[in-house]
């Protein structure tokens, strides 16, 4: 299998404190792929950095064996798509509206849609199941439901990378069960997925291959099993071994955790 | 006016932005002043020079507003509104300390309180043959503007994901919206409400879309506007009150009803 997206020697510091310590590994394409790790670990930050939302700083990050420097502004978002964890939306936008904004990359500043955007729009709302809300207005919808919104604007941009950032946050035990489901689809269907997830369970039952951050920092990355191994786990998340065999859940990080 | 209240609206993410949040009524404010109190008399290609001075204010203001922005560094949305709210500000205190000089002649003071509330004249065919033009080729470069403005709604950081160029429609939407300000209040004074609730109104009506959005308030705004100037002169007769003053008797009740009629309507 062919590598997607690459990372070499990259290193990011916000401030006078370094986030991410040169981390260097490659990702196959139609891996799915969990990104793991206590709040304010950087992995927001990592989304962002493969997305050129950020800029490294040092290092550099090749999609599809291009630098991502090397990308034009409306090739790229052809190619990769970000899910963002929050989307708040000012009046009342339709759905279909707000999907349709994944074509943008797509459309020249004069002239309007194409039929090609038209379907592109379209099969990116059946595809997440979100067609019966495509008059709906963002604001009224549920947070799975928003979810789905904020994928399919991914899927109408047609990348082949999809970067989530907890796509499972706020999400009921059954939202997040089909919402997993629904990655793991557009998986099956070509797409290489990197989601930033907290619950463990979930990372462990679902995607291939891991990359792990911890608070040094320092960085793992490869299959699931050999990534969440206890005592990395236990050197992330700053908690007893046996806090995590029995929950495999992300405990709360800190002293509090450590004294109970 | 309305157009300019779709554009800066969808710019800032904020239904209570108004053409004016830039701090260019501020600026039109002194600059009309000057023009009513030092120089009434003089005229400039059919305009006189409250009129001329107003536009020049307006955009001097903007540019000002613009690059104070600039130079403190972080370029954000919140250091533009900022410094249009500091500036406009200071404009307006400018304008009130003159008034107070010119209190003693005074002669000024009703046409100068009466122009800031808004008071349309009727223009004359030079000044239409440089407005309309102006106003109309602006208004077609807004168009695509619009467009990526609804890209702007999902936020400054998603649209440049998506491949949109931030920092250029921002500084487009600025100009563009500063330019038919300066000529809406050139020949109109400063008149409120059309700017902040007429995109509103028609947001209710005709859903968000600025594409669709800014067509619309162009049209409806001026619609609205002559409606109300109708109004204005007849009304009272003979007193005419100032449109501005009018605009907002009128409106303000009208738009209340709307968005409690729509607000029952999607909680139903």
């Amino acid at each position: 299998m062919s590598t997607i997206l690459e990372f070499r020697n990259l290193s990011f510091s916000l401030g006078p404190r370094l986030l991410l310590d040169r981390m260097s590994f490659a990702i196959d394409k139609q891996e799915m792929v969990a990104l793991v790790g206590p709040n304010g670990v950087g992995k927001t930050t990592l989304l962002k950095l493969a997305a050129r939302l950020l800029k490294a700083t040092s290092g550099e990050i090749l999609l599809d064996g291009k630098p991502l420097a090397a990308w034009s502004r409306k090739q790229l978002p052809r190619a990769v798509a970000l899910v963002p964890q929050e989307l708040e939306m000012p009046f009342h936008f339709p759905v279909e509206e707000i999907v349709a904004q994944g074509r943008v990359p797509y459309q020249p500043l004069f002239g309007t849609g194409t039929r090609a955007d038209d379907d592109a729009v379209e099969s990116a709302m059946q595809a997440v199941d979100i067609l019966g809300l495509r008059k709906r207005a963002y604001s009224e919808l549920s947070g799975g439901e928003r979810q789905r919104v904020k994928i399919a604007i991914g899927l109408a941009q047609q990348a082949e990378l999809m970067l989530l950032d907890e796509p499972t946050q706020h999400l009921d035990v059954g939202r997040q069960i089909e919402l997993i489901a629904l990655l793991r689809q557009l998986n099956q269907a070509g797409i290489t997925i990197i989601a930033a997830v907290h619950d463990l369970n979930l990372v462990a039952e679902n995607f291939s291959s891991t990359i792990l951050l911890t608070p040094e920092p320092a960085w793992f990355a490869g299959s699931t099993p050999e990534v969440m191994h206890p005592d990395l786990l236990e050197r992330a998340f700053s908690v007893g071994r046996s806090a995590l065999a029995s929950y495999c859940i992300e405990p709360p990080a800190g002293k509090f955790v450590q004294a109970w | 006016m309305s157009a300019t209240g779709v554009l800066f609206q969808g710019l800032f993410r904020n239904p209570l932005a108004d053409p004016f949040v830039l701090g260019t009524s501020g600026g039109a404010a002194l600059g009309g002043a000057v023009g009513i109190f030092l120089i009434p008399t003089l005229s400039f290609a059919g305009f006189s020079a409250t009129a001329v001075l107003a536009f020049c204010g307006s955009v001097l203001t903007m540019i000002l507003v613009w690059y104070l922005a600039r130079a403190s560094g972080r370029f954000a949305m919140e250091t533009l509104l900022l410094a249009g709210f500091a500036i406009g500000t200071m404009l307006n205190a400018a304008t009130v300390v003159f008034e107070l000089h010119e209190e003693a002649s005074n002669s000024g003071l009703r046409v100068l309180a009466a122009w800031l509330h808004g008071q349309l004249g009727i223009p004359t065919w030079s000044q239409v043959g440089l407005l309309a033009p102006l106003v109309a080729i602006s208004l077609l470069l807004a168009l695509p503007v619009a467009g990526r403005l609804n890209t702007l709604a999902l936020g400054e950081e998603y649209a440049a994901q998506l491949g949109v160029s931030v920092g250029r429609v921002r500084m487009a939407t600025v100009i563009l919206g500063s330019l038919l300000t300066a000529a809406a209040v050139s020949l109109g004074g400063l008149i409120g409400f059309v700017g902040l609730l007429v995109p509103h109104f028609l947001r209710l009506l005709i859903g968000p879309n600025h594409v669709r959005l800014l067509p619309a308030a162009a049209l409806g705004g001026a619609t609205f506007l002559v409606l109300a100037d109708a109004f204005a002169r007849t009304a009272f007769a003979p007193t005419e009150i100032p449109v501005g003053v009018f605009t907002a008797f009128l409106g303000g009740p009208a738009f209340l009803y709307l968005l409690n009629h729509r607000s029952r309507e999607s909680r139903t």
